[in-house]
């Protein structure tokens, strides 16, 4: 909201600095969001006085001035068809920027040298006319020639800018913001005039309400022989100080009202008007109705209209109807000045997008008590700019009248809730000061707020109230005395995530953040088989997020993208996520999964020396990290399998089983699909299920073996193996003989020799007994079996 | 020959063999020398071709003069070997460059979002909170209603929101948590709740997802100047205890009386200027808005079925964002989620 401070003055003597006004209301929770000075411009256009004008010599519609600005006499060239000695006019100073953001230079036009520019209202933007130079003296007394334009016209030099919060809907006016600045101040209030000379003619208008739960009070005035035309300086000035265009002084006077009192109005074109009835009723289901802004509107039965006796006028609240608008042949008005339940209004506006400065103030609530004042003030301004004559009486129906509230207040209750002494005497003085009824008890007070404070409805509203006006940021620091159970969980969730985050910090990963929602195309392309599970927003920002990631590969892929185009190739990313589906057993419809999703690509160790930038990373690399991880968080037994699946976004894909059950997957991300995001090398991911890594976690227990006490041996074992065979399928073979002095098998080399599609793998075995130092003899013949075995059980043979 | 001319030969070999010594600068010249006296065809062994051309009788004399000077021809050679060494070892010594790029593993790094909660967590979990979280789809009741705001209400403008279904959306603030938590128990409770949460908003200075930490407290007798003391410790603890915070009315539906909080400027110490220009952070007003806050509204609490006569609390909601970019002083919102290696690997 935008506070014109000359305009609060009408309503309360102010006197004070816009600063400490300023911070006064920020301070009482009507936050100043800025000091504007929109008419700054301003400070160095002067009023000047033509004291000479006669043709250039060179053009034929130039003319050279001479301009007394009061403090000299500034030769000027103008090309404005009006121009004429004895004119005052304002003069734009050489430095002077225009709104359109020219600035003012010293120019030699045709040769003639030109200090200044006279300008036109429009350049000026303080009104419509281009057509030529303005003439001040046709539209104010009692310039002075040599006065900058803010001071001449009366303009703003301050306005401020208020953030006014959802509750408080009297705020969104004028008088509204001076009954605070009375308050903080303790100044009177000064209520404009609303003196209406009517006729002895009667208006004879039936109202006739049809939705009383949606319509609580219709009030009409009937003006006839009006004057349309522009409105004077001071009205077009204020509204536009105040961020509203100037229209007719009809339009002009309603939004002014709406600015200075806060009740929203409507002008009819009584012409076009049918019969002598206003009626408010709902729209039928899908009626078609044109708004002024020319748009045809499809409505619903819940929107509400405001009908004369055959048609709809308006979209009550919201906007006017096209039918029947002011224009520039309207004589005869119509002013409405109604009050609408202000759900019915913010549920219209909300779905046709049609948010104005009245249904904005409808949404959220209008001074009932105040409206018939509001429609005289508009009457009376009506009468005053359009000579118009005002017909008696007002049209008017009310289905819904205020009812006052009642609260029960216990001043005992501001100080436990503020935990600040605050006196009887202050809340009391406070509450009067702010409106309020007060009827004092011994222990109960009984508070009747004003009319225009509704969201006064309970004791702890008028506790904030005393605490606000007190000054919150008086309060003192103390810190609570809790008496809470020392009992806390063992472990929580959060504990859990952020050990796995310092996990993957610990092994040299970097955290990505990436976006919940991603493209339905970046998810088709992945995998097609979740569409039915997915979770799709209503309303999406764009295209690129219209689907939560049931994967968080989705996501993470625009940061390789990201990182690709920034000649970032080597990654080592982690993220800690929630994936989405959908799933009717929960309250919420969605099923949530905690992920952890680990991302290499580029360059194993480093691109210089000593690291070599031929050493990519592989499967192996990943492949350690998941088993780096399962070791650190408590799982054991960890399989790892080859998934055959041609339509998923890995490929190696193999997924990770703890004990049987699936923790996880790994694989390599399809070429075609990390093409796509730019990224033309591997892209090695996996993505693991934080909820079982947790299972398996909690059930993590330190337990000590005896250290070895005799010596053990190791015999190697070489095979050649088909490419086909797998490292677990021999090492299944040797367990399952239950050799108990076998202690582990290593891997420790492999070999392809060239030019055969086999494999040479040499394993170490560690024998060793519990209890005794092995000989040679005992341990060559275990090997011996194991290797004999080996060999009949697989298609492998030694070297 | 003479016993004579033999052993003077032997004995000129010494001279010799400590001139070219002498000569040698480097291990290559040494070895030459040593081939050059000491090998089967150097100069020792070409003297003692003569020893089988003495008499008999001499040949004892002459074997064992040979073999003293054998031994000292070797051990001056050794010597002058061992100086050789000691002075390679030092010039390796001096020659060795610590300078040399080190086999760093590859460093790790937690997002700026992760350290500011982590941070913050780990404030509130000292003074006795817990940390709770939530589910990221939440239903209308939990958002909005519970924390009474009602459909339609005004107040729902300042949280655009992104709907699954006409019920479920994504949650538009940690606020739901309150009533998850305060349903699940009694008072005394205290807990904190960071996560994700989601608007329909994208520009310059909005972001369709981002975090916040909300915080709750509620007992008997809890007071705002209770709320007043938790969040100065809080962010004397997070921006310095030079900081000052500063309390000014509000509205939140689920809080009443609602304060902002403002803090003295992180940049310019609340002066307003930086090195005499505007400064950026609180474009000259000193203050910065850091969270919202207030006592939870009576409302929420026949929600949760607490009597709002015999309990009171208090409740906070801070945006993470805003803390890591007042922390760390960082300009641009939309590069916490552009995820840049070069931006993520600052926060090492
Ligand atoms: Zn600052």
């Amino acid at each position: 909201m935008l506070l014109s401070l000359n305009w609060l003055k009408d309503f309360v003597p102010f006197a004070g600095d816009v600063e400490d006004l300023a911070h006064r209301l920020t301070m009482v929770g009507l936050e100043v969001e800025e000091i504007a000075s929109p008419f700054a411009y301003l400070e160095t256009v002067v009023v000047g006085k033509v004291v000479e004008c006669k043709p250039h010599p060179k053009s034929d519609h130039l003319s050279l001035c001479k301009v007394d600005v009061g403090t000299e006499v500034l030769p000027i060239v103008c090309g404005a068809p009006n121009v004429a000695q004895d004119q005052l006019v304002p003069v734009a100073l050489i430095g002077t920027t225009l709104p359109s953001g020219l600035t003012i230079k010293k120019a030699k036009l045709r040769g003639e040298l030109s200090v200044g520019m006279i300008c036109s209202a429009q350049e000026l933007e303080l009104g419509e006319d281009s057509s030529g130079i303005w003439v001040l003296n046709q539209e104010f007394s009692n310039l002075k020639v040599g006065d900058n334009l803010i001071d001449a016209l009366g303009l703003d030099r301050y306005v401020l800018d208020i953030g006014i919060t959802p509750n408080r809907a009297d705020c969104l006016s004028v008088l509204g913001l001076a009954r605070e600045v009375a308050v903080l101040y303790s100044l009177p209030l000064q209520l404009p005039c609303v003196e209406v000379k009517e006729s002895t003619e009667e208006i004879d208008y039936e109202i006739e309400i049809k939705a009383p739960e949606d319509c609580y009070l219709y009030q009409a005035r009937l003006l006839t022989d009006c004057t349309l035309k522009e409105s004077p300086a001071w009205l077009r000035f204020r509204l536009l100080t105040s961020g509203i265009r100037p229209i007719n002084n009809i339009v002009d006077v309603t939004n002014y009202v709406m600015l200075e009192l806060g009740q929203p109005l409507h002008s009819f074109d009584r012409k076009l008007l049918a019969g002598k009835k206003i009626q408010v009723d709902l729209a039928r289901e899908g009626q078609e109705f044109t708004t002024l802004d020319g748009k045809k509107r499809k409505l619903l039965r819940s929107d509400l209209l405001i009908w004369d006796a055959e048609k709809p006028v308006a979209l009550a609240g919201v906007m006017g109807g096209e039918n029947s608008e002011i224009n520039e042949n309207s004589t005869e008005v119509l002013l409405e000045c109604a009050v609408f339940n202000p759900v019915t209004i913010r549920k219209t506006a909300r779905r046709l997008g049609l948010s104005s400065e009245s249904s904005y103030r409808f949404e959220r609530g209008i001074d009932q008590l105040l409206s018939p004042f509001a429609l005289e003030r508009a009457t009376h301004l009506l009468q005053q700019l359009t000579q118009a004559r005002v017909l008696r009486g007002v049209a008017r129906k009310e289905t819904k009248p205020y009812k006052e509230r009642i609260i029960t207040f216990r001043s005992g209750k501001v100080s436990e809730l503020l935990g600040i002494e605050i006196s009887e005497e202050f809340c009391s003085k406070t509450l009067e000061s702010l409106g309020c009824g007060l009827q004092p008890g011994a222990e109960k007070w009984l508070v009747t707020p004003p009319s225009y404070r509704q969201d006064l409805e309970r004791e702890v509203d008028l506790i904030e109230e005393v605490g606000r006006i007190y000054g919150l940021d008086r309060i003192p620091a103390t810190l609570p005395k809790v008496s809470k159970s020392l009992k806390v969980e063992k472990e929580d969730w959060f504990q859990f995530l952020s050990k796995i985050k310092h996990w993957a910090k610990g092994v040299g990963l970097n955290e990505a953040i990436n976006y919940s929602f991603v493209a339905e195309e970046t998810l088709d392309l992945l995998q097609k088989e979740d569409k039915e599970q997915r979770v799709y927003i209503l309303n999406p920002l764009s295209e690129e997020q219209n689907v939560l990631r049931t994967n968080l590969l989705a996501g993470i892929l625009n940061t390789v993208r990201v990182n690709f185009g920034r000649e970032n190739r080597d990654l080592r990313l982690f993220e800690v996520a929630k994936t989405f589906f959908l799933d009717k057993e929960q309250e919420t419809l969605c099923r949530e999964e905690h992920r952890l999703a680990l991302l290499l690509t580029g360059s194993r160790e480093g691109n210089f020396w000593p690291y070599s930038a031929d050493k990519k990373v592989d499967y192996l690399d990943l492949k350690g990290l998941v088993e780096h991880l399962a070791q650190v968080f408590g799982c054991q037994d960890l399989e790892f399998r080859l998934v055959e699946n041609k339509d998923f976004y890995l490929k190696p894909w193999v997924k990770v089983f703890q004990q049987g059950e699936e923790i996880g997957f790994l694989g390599l991300v399809e070429e075609e699909i990390a093409d796509r995001f730019e990224a033309n090398q591997e892209l090695w991911y996996a993505d693991l299920n934080l909820e079982k890594i947790f299972a398996c976690y909690q059930q993590k227990r330190y337990s000590f073996q005896e250290l070895p006490k005799f010596p053990g041996t190791t015999r190697d074992i070489t095979l050649v193996c088909p490419l086909s065979l797998k490292l677990v399928e021999v090492l299944e073979v040797i367990s399952e003989l239950k050799v108990a002095l076998l202690e582990e098998v290593r891997v420790i080399d492999i070999f392809y020799p060239q030019g055969k599609a086999e494999k040479n793998v040499t394993l170490r075995l560690f024998y060793r007994s519990k209890d005794k130092s092995l000989k040679d003899k005992e341990v060559n013949k275990i090997h011996d079996k194991i290797g004999k075995t080996l060999l009949d059980k697989l298609d492998v043979r030694f070297p | 020959m003479s016993l004579t001319t033999f052993l003077a030969e032997l004995d000129g070999l010494i001279q010799e063999l400590e001139k070219d010594l002498d000569k040698a600068s480097s291990i290559s010249q040494l070895e030459e020398v040593r081939i050059r006296y000491l090998s089967r065809k150097g100069r020792l062994a070409e003297v003692m071709k003569g020893l089988p051309k003495l008499a008999p009788e001499e040949r004892p004399e002459a074997g064992r003069k040979a073999n003293e000077i054998k031994e000292k021809l070797s051990s001056l050679w050794e010597a002058k070997k061992r100086f050789f060494e000691q002075k390679e070892k030092e010039e390796r010594l001096r020659d060795f460059d610590p300078t040399l790029p080190g086999r760093i593993p590859p460093v790790g790094t937690l997002h700026p979002i992760t350290l500011v909660i982590e941070e913050v967590s780990a404030i509130f979990t000292s003074l006795g909170f817990e940390v709770v979280l939530g589910p990221e789809v939440e239903t209308d009741f939990y958002n909005f209603e519970a924390l009474n705001i009602p459909p339609e209400h005004p107040a729902r403008d300042m949280q655009d929101s992104l709907y699954i279904t006409d019920k479920t959306l994504l949650r538009t603030h940690t606020s739901p948590l309150q009533v998850r938590t305060m349903l699940a128990k009694k008072p005394p409770v205290a807990a904190i709740a960071p996560g994700k949460v989601y608007r329909r908003d994208s520009d310059l200075t909005h972001s369709p997802m981002f975090h916040q930490i909300e915080g709750f407290l509620v007992d008997k007798k809890v007071t705002m100047a209770d709320l007043r003391g938790t969040l100065t410790l809080f962010l004397h603890r997070v921006f310095g205890s030079e900081t000052r915070v500063r309390f000014r009315p509000s509205f939140f539906p689920f809080t009443e009386p609602s304060a902002e909080v403002d803090i003295s400027c992180v940049m310019c110490g609340g002066k307003g200027k930086v090195a005499g220009k505007t400064c950026r952070v609180c474009k000259e007003t000193g203050w910065v808005e850091i969270l919202g806050c207030g006592m939870i509204d009576p409302a929420v609490f026949k929600m949760v079925n607490y009597d709002p006569e015999e309990y009171s609390g208090f409740a906070f909601g801070l945006g993470v964002e805003r803390i890591a970019m007042l922390k760390y002083s960082i300009g641009d919102l939309r590069i916490f989620f552009d995820n840049n290696l070069r931006f993520l690997k600052q926060f090492v």
